[in-house]
């Protein structure tokens, strides 16, 4: 689709955003080749706590330090870079994820996806095995390789009888489950439990966020897919002979993902707030991990320390408006 | 209208907010607790909140003298007098006061003091870490002539059993076993009984007795001989304690200062945030803020306002904040390459950046007040210098990426772990590890929960940590953070040989001074050598405390005040009180 | 219709039984216990011990912990040997969670590792302390998100423009910092000190005096909680309503007459209000588990920070119980949710 995006004196707003956007995402790629006076994560013990300027430590503290000690200008620099490698990839990956999951148990529900008898054979032959359940697993396996040959080959009676008796695969309660069962579990819980594994590396982090924001994302979708699924052009495309898949991929999936523009930017800053929260009750990152979050989370130890909570307060505003401007620009001109 | 409607509203809440109530002479003391004490149980003490509850409720035959921050008879008469038999025994003689008596009139007698220590060693109740801590008492000879007369038989020769012999609280037989069943089995005998084989019966229905008294949630149940009883508990709100009307301590006098109980009436209030509480007490609505952080300390002190209302103090406490290694690990056994990391850490900074400047910094662990303090020995410094030719002493190379190894080993890299929730201990992490990434080491940052610190400490996952060691000022005894029998428990740098625990036992035993001082200076110079941890500085108890009240007194020892002896000014002191 | 509104429920009740198993087993998986904290520091030079404290000892003393609380029964009905030959071993029901199981019947939550006192008590007290905050919160948050979305949709204009930012920035703070400066706005002798941030109850006071204390204590809390959740269900509303009103029937319902307003409320409204209903049924559970934020630094006994306390302390029955209460909500929500979905909008049909 053509995107027909306003010239810069129509909407000056929107390039503002666009700039925003790309200043950091520069500033995040270069950051470790930035000339910054002081390096993220060290304390400078003689102006801990320090109010934003240059007459008291040379080189200056230009924004400031946090009540541990840290250079709250790198600390945002560092964020920005945690943010475009972090927090970024996984609410796109939430989201992603989120949307194919609720679309498809909206489409499908629990009566519409049919798989064959073998497949369920198949994965109780491997959910045996893996279980080390006493007995052969090779039975079950067995079983479900002959009835793939066997459709293969197209032996005309196991293959009729094959077509007529599938299984129902209930994809929407297991999206649904799958999805209760990690918004149920409160948070909080989630993050003790958590708190007691081993530390994170960046990619289990990654899919761990990941992990918690996409039952929002699929909640909204397959809602607004129950509301797609029914109007009259989809009925018009199954009618007109196209297989499921098309229709929903073609079809159905673009209109049930409205919502997510406006949710997008709103699921970031939940991901961001979750970090600090996680700092609030003491578990996360260790305090080499800079962020804009556990920066905003120091603010508890010095409430008084406004310096640390307008820097990355004022850049998390900035980058949320332009994620939603950009959005809804995108959305205006489709 | 409807910003009538709205205007009014808010004047009505504006009305309702009386936020400044002038003190009478019989108003209630406010305190500020940062947690819920969970349960009044005086067998199971988990927390401080708990223990600050339990010394208003119940007395110990000694009781820690805020004002001279020495032990002081409470409901014995005196100090024990030792007898040491042998060479692991010790008796002590005990004399309770004559006019102690329980709410019920009945006299505090010794049999109550072995039923408490009997009671410690029923199973089924919450009294595992009352066990562990007064094991040591093997047994309680009572004198047939005189019912409050008695000796404790105690299993070890350490000096600090003299006051630690006496620091539980006592329980009343008449209200728990009114039968007086558990008489009939002695202490020792209860202490050996099996995990396996089942209680008696007798101890059973005790037992039964004592949880149906259900004394974690409503302690008057377990009538005790203090001064406060429980008037009311809103659960992690607050807590409300009233003076006993006719109370046994008013007929001694003078007033011994671990028998003051001035205030009518003390209210607790539970306020988790330091901040938020910082502001009850500008708003009034606290009198005593004790242990009040740094930062928030500085601001209370900058505004003119709060001068005028509130007095503040600043007192050295016994908690040393310490960064230990982990001595068995192959990369930490070299002590130079202990001594080498210790450089790289910055004690006065560290102190400065933390607390203010407040605090002092020490040689080792004993506080530089401390008269066998060993002044000698230099203060630790960051000298990152030393810290590079130390390492070349002990056989690491530096290599063309940086990078420090043993010949044919990896590269030094270490882990530190610390509690994940405390400011200092992330201050004192970020600057090590910033120090050493000068130096091409690499530290890896471990903040964790409680729980996985503990653990990965006891069982040796773990390079170095940080943390608050507490210590009191009364004894000498490092035993439970240094012998060998304590690794995997107590001894989290896993240190000591056969020497080390000759000279701990040494220490803990020693009642002559001269040689007791000897021993602790050669002490002192052991660990400064071997380094198996290192002390930075002792921190700061800070108080905050409204300006109106009188009798404040500011100690160092947990919980940095003495709340029976605060009073507003005006108030008639209870019958027999100064 | 009935009939599987109630199927609903019962998968529900069994996914919150389920939900609550997982924790169940999963907290006594997890290292470290209750044991723990029940003895104390071992390394604490302030705590007497007349020596040292051997491992011995202290696994005995934690041992003693451990059956008090009966965590030194078999979990589960089975358990699997790690190494190898693998095995499965069976227990029988003198385990963890057949006895939980059974109380759970019977109506008995357990309880408490730390005082003893049975959970549904601790629970109910704390339930009933926050219900009525997050209750009045949402609903007065539900309200001002409607009357903001329609006042927001219609256009951009300076003063809306503004309040939209507002928004927007109250989005992205966290909620710790709005509460806390609103405390230190409002509850500060410094600024302005209208409103009491804590303290207790004037004593002997008249109930109108005591009903206008309670109003001024719950002002801050409720507004921190109000000012986080708004933005969040006035914002997709916004953008919705202004979707509606580029549609085709909007245009032809101003082409009939009716004015901007009403087209808003009476048409574009309703068709909006899906989505907004999917958030607000994610509420749900936070009225019942509370906020920890706003209880912590309010000082307020709610369910939140009960249930933070107890996941700190390792004290399992009360997290099972506030998990198992928590998602019991979470899933009530949800089957409200697509009750709501199908009486607003006739063309859906409940999914099979």
């Amino acid at each position: 689709m053509k995107l027909a995006w306003p010239s810069f004196r129509a909407q000056p707003a929107f390039w503002l955003a666009l700039g925003w956007l790309l200043l950091l995402a520069t500033v995040a790629l270069v950051a470790p080749w930035l000339p910054l006076p002081y390096p993220a994560a060290t304390p400078d013990l003689l102006h801990v706590s320090e109010p934003p300027g240059w007459r008291t430590a040379s080189p200056a503290h230009y924004l400031g330090t946090d009540p541990l000690g840290r250079d709250v200008l790198a600390g945002l620099v560092a964020g920005a870079r945690r943010l475009l490698l972090l927090s970024l990839p996984a609410v796109l990956l939430a989201t992603g994820a989120g949307a194919l999951a609720g679309a498809a148990a909206g489409y499908w529900g629990n009566q519409h996806l049919r798989l064959p008898v073998a497949a369920a054979t198949g994965a109780l032959g491997i959910a045996w095995w893996a279980l080390a359940l006493p007995g052969e697993p090779m039975p079950s396996i067995l079983l479900s390789i002959t009835l793939v040959l066997a459709f293969l080959a197209r032996w005309p009676q196991p293959a009729a009888w094959l077509q007529q008796h599938s299984l129902a695969f209930p994809l929407d309660a297991l999206v649904l489950g799958l999805a209760t069962l990690l918004g149920a579990v409160p948070r909080l819980v989630l993050l003790v439990a958590l708190a007691t594994g081993p530390a994170l590396t960046h990619l289990q982090l990654l899919t761990l966020l990941a992990l918690l924001a996409w039952p929002g994302t699929a909640r909204l979708v397959r809602g607004q897919m129950l509301q797609v699924r029914v109007q009259p052009f989809i009925a018009a495309a199954q009618a007109s002979g196209l297989p499921p898949a098309r229709v929903w991929w073609r079809h159905a999936l673009p209109h049930a993902s409205r919502p997510l523009l406006a949710y997008a930017p709103l699921s970031l800053a939940g991901l961001i707030a979750l970090e600090s929260a996680l700092a609030f009750i003491g578990i996360g990152q260790g305090p080499d991990v800079v962020s804009w979050g556990s920066l905003l989370a120091t603010v508890r130890q010095d409430p008084a320390a406004w310096w640390v909570a307008v820097g990355p307060g004022l850049a998390l505003l900035c980058t949320l408006l332009a994620l939603q401007k950009i959005a809804k620009t995108t959305e205006k001109s489709r | 209208m409807r910003y009538f409607w709205l205007g009014g509203l808010l004047v009505l809440l504006a009305s309702a907010c009386s936020t400044t109530p002038v003190p009478q002479a019989f108003a209630p003391v406010r305190l500020r607790w940062a947690r819920d004490p969970e349960t009044l149980d005086p067998l199971a003490l988990p927390n401080p909140s708990a223990v600050d509850a339990n010394n208003l409720l119940h007395l110990s035959l000694l009781q820690i003298d805020y004002q001279r921050t020495t032990y002081a008879p409470a409901l014995a008469q005196a100090l024990p007098r030792a007898h040491w038999l042998g060479d692991s025994l010790a008796l002590l003689d005990y004399e309770l006061r004559e006019a102690a008596a329980w709410d019920s009139g009945q006299p505090v007698l010794a049999t109550d003091v072995d039923f408490t220590l009997k009671l410690m060693q029923c199973p089924g109740l919450p009294n595992e870490n009352s066990r562990a801590q007064f094991g040591f008492i093997r047994e309680v000879r009572i004198d047939p002539a005189n019912p409050r007369r008695f000796s404790l038989l105690c299993r070890s020769q350490g000096q600090e059993i003299l006051t630690t012999s006496g620091d539980f609280s006592v329980l009343p037989e008449a209200s728990l076993d009114p039968e007086r069943t558990l008489r009939s089995f002695s202490l020792a005998a209860l202490q050996d009984w099996p995990a396996a084989r089942p209680p008696a019966p007798a101890v059973a229905a005790l037992v039964q007795r004592y949880q149906q008294a259900n004394a974690a949630r409503h302690p008057n149940n377990i009538p005790g001989c203090g001064a406060y009883c429980l008037d009311d508990w809103e659960t992690n709100r607050q807590l409300r304690f009233r003076r006993k009307k006719d109370w046994w301590g008013d007929k001694i006098q003078p007033t011994p200062f671990v028998l003051q109980a001035r205030p009518r009436e003390l209210v607790y209030a539970i306020l988790p945030d330091d901040a938020a509480a910082a502001l009850a007490l500008r708003r009034h609505e606290l009198d005593v803020y004790p242990q009040v952080p740094a930062r928030i300390f500085q601001q209370l002190q900058a505004s003119p306002a709060a001068r005028q209302d509130f007095v503040f103090y600043t007192t050295p406490s016994y908690d040393v904040l310490t960064v230990g290694f982990n001595t068995q690990r192959p990369t930490l056994r070299d002590k130079r390459t202990r001594q080498a990391i210790s450089y790289l850490l910055d004690p006065a900074g560290l102190m400065t950046a933390t607390q203010l400047g407040q605090g002092r910094r020490t040689v080792g662990l004993l506080r530089p007040d401390n008269p066998f303090y060993n002044d000698s020995l230099p203060l630790p410094i960051y000298a990152p210098a030393r810290t590079t030719a130390l390492l070349r002493q002990a056989g690491w190379q530096r290599g063309a990426d940086g990078q420090w190894r043993q010949p044919g080993g990896a590269p030094l890299a270490l882990t530190m772990r610390y509690r994940a929730a405390e400011t200092n201990f992330a201050t004192v992490a970020l600057q090590l590890r910033a120090a050493a990434a000068q130096l091409g080491i690499a530290i890896t940052l471990l903040p964790s929960e409680n729980s996985v610190v503990t653990t990965s400490l006891e069982t040796g996952d773990f390079d170095l940590y940080v943390r608050l060691v507490k210590g009191n000022p009364f004894g000498v005894n490092f035993m439970p953070i240094l012998h060998t029998d304590a690794i995997g428990t107590g001894n989290l740098p896993r240190f000591g040989n056969a020497d080390s625990d000759r000279l701990l036992a040494a220490i803990s035993t020693e009642g002559n001074l001269a040689r007791k001082r000897q021993l602790l200076r050669r002490f002192q110079v052991l660990m400064r050598e071997e380094m198996p941890l290192l002390p930075l500085f002792f921190m700061p108890y800070r108080l905050a405390a409204s300006r109106r009240l009188q009798h404040i007194v500011a100690a160092g020892i947990k919980p940095g005040y003495a709340a029976m002896a605060l009073s507003w000014p005006a108030s008639p002191a209870p019958a027999g009180q100064p | 219709m009935v009939r599987w509104l109630l199927a609903r429920l019962g998968r529900a009740a069994v996914a919150a039984w389920l939900i609550a198993s997982l924790v169940f087993i999963g907290s006594r998986l997890v290292g470290g216990g209750p044991e723990q904290l029940a003895l104390g520091d071992a390394a604490d030079l302030s705590s007497p011990t007349g020596g040292a404290l051997t491992l011995a000892r202290q696994q005995a003393a934690q041992q003693a912990v451990r059956h008090r609380l009966g965590l030194d029964l078999p979990l589960f009905y089975f358990s699997r040997m790690a190494h190898p030959p693998v095995q499965w071993q069976w227990h029988g029901p003198a385990n963890q969670y057949h006895r939980w199981a059974v109380g759970l019947l019977h109506g008995n939550l357990g309880y408490s590792y730390r005082d003893g006192q049975p959970v549904s008590t601790l629970l109910g007290r704390a339930v009933a302390y926050s219900l009525p905050l997050t209750g009045s919160a949402a609903v007065l948050a539900v309200g001002l998100a409607l009357g903001l979305g329609l006042y927001l949709a219609p256009g951009p204009g300076g003063l809306r423009r503004l309040l939209l930012g507002l928004l927007a920035a109250w989005q992205v703070t966290p909620l710790f910092l709005l509460a806390l400066g609103l405390l230190l706005l409002f509850a500060n002798p410094d600024f302005l000190n209208v409103l009491p941030g804590s303290g207790q109850a004037p004593e002997e006071a008249s109930s109108f005096e005591l009903a206008s204390y309670w109003l001024a204590r719950s002002a801050l809390p409720l507004l921190s909680l109000v000012l986080a959740v708004l933005p969040e269900l006035t914002l997709p509303l916004v953008a919705l309503l202004r979707h509606e009103l580029s549609a085709g029937y909007a245009t032809t319902a101003r082409a009939k007459g009716l004015t901007a307003a009403q087209v808003l409320r009476r048409h574009a409204l309703p068709n909006a209000l899906l989505p907004l209903v999917t958030t607000l049924t994610d509420l749900l559970p936070s009225l019942v588990a509370g906020t920890v934020v706003v209880e912590v630094l309010f000082g307020l006994p709610g369910s939140g920070r009960l249930l933070a306390e107890a996941a700190a302390a390792h004290d399992y029955p009360v997290v099972v119980a506030a998990v198992l209460l928590s998602a019991a909500a979470r899933l009530l929500g949800l089957v409200l949710a697509d009750v709501l979905y199908f009486l607003a909008d006739p063309r859906l049909r409940p999914p099979a």
